[in-house]
């Protein structure tokens, strides 16, 4: 999908009107950002959202999101272990200390 | 106030235009010093006379934002002010600088482009000399093609990289520019939300008075259930804002709802132009 976003009162108004106007071609609405399909048309009305209000306008593409397939097993199972734990309090590094979970660290420096 | 068109001179806080040909434009530009055909020497206009520096028949007006600058003028002030200056100041001091992307952007894909392009030049050189090779077929000029092509695939291969490393700076600056824009956007509905609150506060303070206005005004209106708003003839909320507003300089007359000026004068307790 097209993720807009804006960064200005003006360019937030003109989203919301184009929304409104277009919501066929609209996936999600959020306060100053929208979602729209990837079509010729979404893309269309990005555009001119971006040729209207320039660097108050980031449109970004999102890409489906397939866990099994862009994650290492060990990361999938370490979120679900970790949201089964007996102490609630317990913060994740300390969790995964001493067992085959991954540490926050080594996630922070793995791109997916 | 002294008022002068052409050669003839008016003083006094009444001054009577009716005999002259001069458009209620023509004396608030003269109020607000501009030249022209009408000169008005009198004190400054604040911001309330921007509401009501004309009062005319078909008068549409904002009411709350006119009462609270009317409020303004008699020296009142908003618990939202220091705040209010606080958010203004720092919007103000927010830059956030610009960073196109558009043309990276450009280059990848002119990169990419060409690199794919040439990948598939040298697939094909590959092919050929395969099967020249197997049918014993001489091969020398078509592997010179295919060192060349090869030698361009990896030039265009290593701008790609360049092109996609210079776009992914910039994306790193964008993002930290798109930080000072999220803030000015932030301090942007801060300070229309202290405005706001500011209005209604004000225009809260001056309910009562207002009201008391409106009554004695010449013409139909009330006010409204929510202070700040009214309910009725506008020109008539106009003259109340006039009437509870301190006002330094002339408000211009273009209704007759009062028998002369000395009466305007009286009722609105303000310098008043009657055209």
């Amino acid at each position: 999908m097209l993720l807009v976003i804006t960064y200005s009162q003006a360019a937030r108004q003109t989203l919301r009107n184009v929304c409104t106007t277009h919501e066929e071609s609209v996936v999600r609405r959020f306060g100053r950002a929208a979602l729209f399909e990837t079509t010729e048309f979404g893309a269309f009305v990005a555009l001119r959202l971006r040729a209207k209000h320039g660097a108050d306008v980031q449109v970004e593409r999102t890409r489906p999101f397939n866990e099994f397939r862009a994650v290492p097993d060990a990361v999938r199972e370490a979120a679900t272990a970790y949201e089964e734990r007996q102490h609630e309090s317990t913060p994740y590094a300390k969790f995964a200390a001493g067992t085959e979970y991954p540490s926050p660290e080594t996630m922070r420096q793995s791109e997916l | 106030m002294n008022v002068r068109v052409e050669d003839r001179e008016y003083d006094g806080p009444a001054v009577d235009l009716t005999t002259e040909s001069v458009t209620a434009a023509e004396v608030l530009a003269g109020v607000r010093g501009a030249d022209g055909p009408v000169t008005v020497s009198c004190s400054k206009p604040g911001r309330v006379h921007d509401y009501v520096g004309v009062v005319r028949e078909d008068s549409t007006l904002p009411t709350r934002a006119a009462l609270a600058a009317a409020a303004r003028s008699r020296g009142l002030s908003a618990p939202q002010d220091r705040q209010l200056t606080e958010a203004e100041e720092r919007l103000a001091a927010l830059d956030p600088p610009t960073v196109d992307l558009a043309e990276r952007r450009t280059r990848v894909a002119a990169t990419t482009g060409a690199e794919t392009e040439l990948r598939e030049r040298v697939a094909t050189l590959q092919g050929r000399v395969q099967a020249r090779r197997e049918t014993g077929a001489k091969s020398a000029e078509v592997e010179a093609e295919l060192a060349e092509a090869t030698r361009e695939l990896s030039e265009a291969e290593t701008e790609r990289i360049a092109a996609e490393q210079s776009l992914a700076r910039a994306r790193a600056r964008v993002r930290s520019a798109r930080n000072v824009r999220r803030e000015r956007l932030r301090l942007q509905d801060r300070v229309g939300n202290l405005r706001r609150a500011a209005r209604r506060h004000l225009a809260e303070r001056l309910h009562d008075a207002f009201a008391d206005a409106l009554a004695a005004m010449p013409g139909r209106a009330t006010a409204g259930s929510t202070p700040g708003t009214v309910e009725g003839d506008e020109t008539t909320a106009a003259l109340a804002v006039a009437r509870v507003a301190t006002l330094e300089a002339p408000v211009v007359l273009d209704c007759r709802r009062f028998d002369d000026a000395d009466e305007a004068v009286t009722r609105l307790d303000a310098p008043v132009v009657r055209l």
